[in-house]
């Protein structure tokens, strides 16, 4: 059965029990090599059909998945779900669609994930040369149907290239990423490339303990990939809402941030895999900027939050709550290679992770360094340093930017969700803290 | 149709030939039903199931993996066909042959008891019996009032059938509901958070069995005495007694992740990160105080199994003994590279998963002390009662705890409180510090990650209150 069909077997069901309902089918089919000490420790293939149902009744409101194809189980048991609810505070009529469809496809990621055969990603992307290294590299085509009781009715498609690797150079070690919706190996050669300069550079360097103190920051894309995804959390209405952003309280117009600090949301990107032209009520997108040179633009709403608030939808649903499709910060006045220069004396940490909160609503964090950490003195790398932490509050790191490369990196991994095409970025003032 | 035994079976028999060492089949799959509460008010549901079947296939040492949610019978052919080819795929480029160790493997099937099932309770009942929990919480404690609470009620019934060509068939269903909440309170121009989860396996008896609701008022008041109470830290060296909730949250971070095989191997290498155990060459990590174990076996636990993702029966493992480092957590991958046999700790989150080695219920073994009598050998140092931030850096060496809720400890008895107390300590000094460890033993929930693509996992973290002497604050 096709995804339009199924799709019409479940409106059928459903169209009379509730006021409101959407329905998404979506395929996924998607191979990933995985390395570990230079070699292929596993290779996988999925092929997944999920289906979702959003259902309103009363103001009563639920949003359900199911991977099971049994479109008759699957509206019956969210029909039964919602009767015996009650009222949402989140309730929003569903808006009239605005958006019109469309698709960001490589035929060859294409066909190669619906091949399920990695053979050629491994031959394409050849990490032997690299020696010592870990990481993924994965491929995916998904094809999305949506259809709805306020004539949203959208069918597109979207391809993804993406991968990590972290390349070992003794104790030493580098890591950068990749991601794009075309198949690019050269795109992950250079990433690797990136991370064992990084791993080689550290290994000829003598390791040195760093003191405890607040240092002048370079982020690699990598780092400020991960703060910063944190920051346009921050500005989703549901963080807001939920209590889980510093923002809250921030209006539209307030100066948060340098002025050398442009944010954007940028769903209309068809380089980056979270590309959508429509949201999931079927609002169009739009490519918006969170924080431009330093001043709040507001934040990212579907038609229940901004109801809420008094907004209008940003083209960021989210059923429930807003969703960021893809994210940028715009470049700056450096090339890479004045950067440490423009650092001076600092730290130029390239890689972290588990980044954590003590307190949300001040932006209160700490996360812990990775892979090459160099101490830099007088715009020269002079050592490499472990297991530091960087430590601070959000509004102070983004108010602290000083400038930014020109080059920016589309990374997503581990520590990045969102697809995000990012620089590198000066912090004038950043805790580093060591154990003791 | 109706995915059993025999048909699972099929498939995996149906892969036979030169170079086939081994093949695996997994049926794996969840209901599920989440509820969420702003402010006390029901905002929205989400109900669903999240089931499929993947196939593991080792082929001349290359390993293949391959799930789909098509469970027709054209779409499992399909799915063992491109587990065939990964393996295929691995196999061109492999140096270390990847082999599974041989396993004394189940035939057998098991069901957490529900006293109160979940499926034979209506959801409106279950709203009505979060909702009177949390009533009132909104009051304010002044002047501190919360801007906002979140409360999410999850249930999830797994169900999973493993066929594996050497044997092993083990059945099972494993019910688990967990609630987690975040509180939100300010007074003046300050704001604090507090993020917790409780959870456990079994029924619907959890929600009482829990506390959820004690655990979210004593956090409304950690949130008063963080906010109005707390002077400012204290820093230097001095001694310090930490809580079971900090405690299970360090045996889980540094001694249950740096020992998990894999780590150690350097399969985890570009995701979770590698493991001390891998070049720390000493016998003893601690005192002779700190016992750990990882013990699946655990009735009620969220991280409750009793045959692992590859069918090996599981049992208690024990990590530290008297201070001495003890065994590895293996599945049967890496048991084969190391010559021993699998201690069960291969876990899947989902059947989009391969299974890779995971803890399930971490914690440190109570000692003799009470509560009291820590307290009374203190002369000056902290007391940290519960955390919001924390880290660990990805060889499991040094980890930082912040403290929420703390207070200073003089000549035996607790005094004022404290704000945002910072431990960043290494593994072996933490362990080796602690001089005293109580006879309580109390257990945290959470979701360990690991994995790529990530595998969120249930676990139980626990531990009882311990000393600690000499180390550094700040």
């Amino acid at each position: 059965m096709s995804s339009r069909s199924l799709a019409n077997t479940i409106v059928e069901r459903v169209r009379r029990l509730v006021e409101e309902y959407i329905v998404t089918v979506i395929t996924r089919d998607s191979i990933m090599v995985k390395y570990a000490n230079g070699e292929v420790t596993v290779t996988q293939a999925w092929r997944d059909y999920v289906v979702s149902i959003y259902m309103a009744k009363a103001g009563r409101i639920s949003a359900s998945t199911f991977t099971s194809r049994d479109p008759v189980e699957a509206a019956a048991r969210t029909a039964t779900l919602i009767e015996k609810l009650q009222p949402s505070p989140l309730y929003a009529p569903l808006p009239q669609p605005t958006g019109k469809p469309s698709s960001t496809v490589d035929p060859k990621v294409r066909d190669l994930s619906l091949s399920g055969d990695a053979a050629r990603l491994v031959e394409d992307v050849d990490v032997s040369r690299y020696g010592d290294v870990a990481g993924m590299n994965s491929l995916e085509y998904s094809k999305a149907y949506m259809m709805g009781s306020n004539g949203l009715d959208a069918e597109f498609e979207v391809t993804s290239f993406s991968g990590y690797m972290r390349v070992f150079r003794g104790e030493s070690s580098g890591q950068w990423a990749w991601v794009s919706t075309g198949y690019e190996p050269a795109l992950a050669l250079k990433a690797i490339d990136k991370a064992g300069e990084l791993a080689s550079l550290c290994s000829t360097l003598p390791l040195e303990r760093i003191a405890s103190g607040t240092y002048r920051v370079l982020l690699s894309p990598m780092v400020a990939g991960n703060l910063m995804e944190r920051v346009a959390f921050a500005a989703s209405a549901g963080s807001v809402i939920f209590g889980f952003s510093f923002l809250q309280g921030r209006q539209k117009g307030d100066v948060i941030a340098s002025d050398k600090l442009t944010l954007r949301e940028i769903p209309l990107d068809p380089s980056l895999p979270g590309y959508r032209s429509v949201d999931d009520e079927g609002v169009a997108t739009r490519d918006k900027a969170i924080i431009e040179r330093g001043v709040f633009k507001g934040l990212l709403h579907n038609t229940k939050t901004a109801k809420l608030m008094g907004e209008e939808s940003t083209g960021n649903a989210g059923w429930i709550l807003p969703r960021i499709f893809n994210l940028e910060i715009e470049g700056g006045s450096l090339r890479e290679e004045e950067l440490l220069e423009a650092l001076g004396d600092g730290i130029y940490a390239t890689n972290n992770w588990y980044t954590r909160f003590q307190n949300y609503l001040e932006g209160t964090f700490s996360t812990v360094t990775r892979d090459a950490l160099l101490v830099v003195r007088g715009g020269k790398p002079i050592a490499c340093a472990r297991r530091a932490r960087l430590t601070g509050r959000l509004p102070e790191l983004i108010a602290g930017i000083e400038d930014l490369s020109r080059e920016r990196w589309p990374i997503q991994w581990w520590e990045v969700d969102t697809p995000f095409i990012i620089p590198h970025v000066i912090v004038s003032k950043l805790g580093v803290t060591m154990e003791g | 149709m109706v995915l059993d035994e025999d048909m699972l079976r099929g498939f995996v028999e149906s892969v036979s030939g030169p170079g086939f060492d081994y093949v695996e089949a997994r049926f794996h799959g969840g209901r599920f039903t989440q509820l969420f509460f702003l402010n006390g008010v029901l905002a929205g549901a989400s109900t669903g199931d999240d089931s499929g079947v993947s196939f593991r296939v080792l082929y001349n040492g290359g390993l293949g993996f391959s799930a789909t949610s098509d469970v027709t019978r054209e779409g499992l052919r399909d799915a063992l066909s491109r587990a065939v080819s990964s393996a295929k795929a691995s196999s061109l480029r492999v140096k270390s042959r990847v082999a599974v160790s041989p396993a004394r493997l189940g035939s057998a099937g098991y069901r957490v008891l529900e006293i109160r099932p979940l499926d034979d309770l209506d959801v409106e009942y279950k709203i009505r019996e979060v909702q009177e929990r949390i009533r009132g919480l909104e009051a304010p404690r002044d002047p501190v009032r919360l801007s906002s609470y979140t409360v999410v009620y999850n249930e999830v019934s797994e169900r999973k059938l493993v066929v594996t060509s050497d044997g092993g068939v083990v059945e099972s269903v494993i019910p688990r509901v967990s609630i987690s909440y975040n509180l939100s309170a300010t007074t003046g121009d300050r704001r604090a958070n507090r993020w917790n989860m409780v959870a456990g396996s079994g029924g619907f008896e959890l929600v009482d069995r829990l506390r959820f609701d004690a655990e979210m008022r004593s956090d409304v008041e950690s949130l008063y005495v963080n906010l109005v109470k707390a002077g400012s830290p204290p820093r230097g060296r001095m001694d310090v007694i930490l809580s079971p909730e900090i405690v299970g949250l360090s045996v889980h971070e540094s001694i249950g992740h740096p020992s998990e095989a894999d780590r150690v191997l350097g399969r985890e290498a570009a995701q979770a990160g590698l493991s001390y155990r891998r070049d720390y060459k000493e016998p003893v990590i601690g005192s002779s105080h700190v016992t750990v174990y990882d013990d699946p076996t655990i009735p009620g636990s969220y991280g409750f199994y009793l045959y692992d993702d590859e069918g090996v029966p599981a049992r208690r493992r024990v990590l530290i003994d008297r201070g001495r480092l003890g065994e590895l957590l293996h599945n049967r991958e890496t048991a084969s590279v190391y010559g021993v046999e699998s201690n069960a700790s291969a876990r899947a989150t989902d059947y989009r998963s391969e299974p890779i080695v995971r803890m399930a219920n971490t914690y440190m073994a109570p000692g003799d002390y009470r509560f009291e009598e820590l307290l009374e050998g203190v002369k000056e140092g902290v007391y940290v009662k519960k955390y919001m931030e924390w880290n660990i850096d990805d060889y499991r060496w040094v980890a930082r705890y912040v403290g929420l809720e703390a207070y200073m400890v003089r000549n035996g008895r607790l005094e004022e409180p404290v704000r945002d107390v910072v431990l960043e300590i290494n593994t072996r000094d933490y362990y080796s510090s602690i001089d005293a460890v109580g006879r309580d033993l109390e257990f945290s929930a959470g979701t360990c990650g690991k994995g790529e693509p990530p595998q969120p996992m249930p676990v139980w973290m626990g531990g009882p209150h311990v000393r600690l002497r000499g180390v550094v604050v700040r």
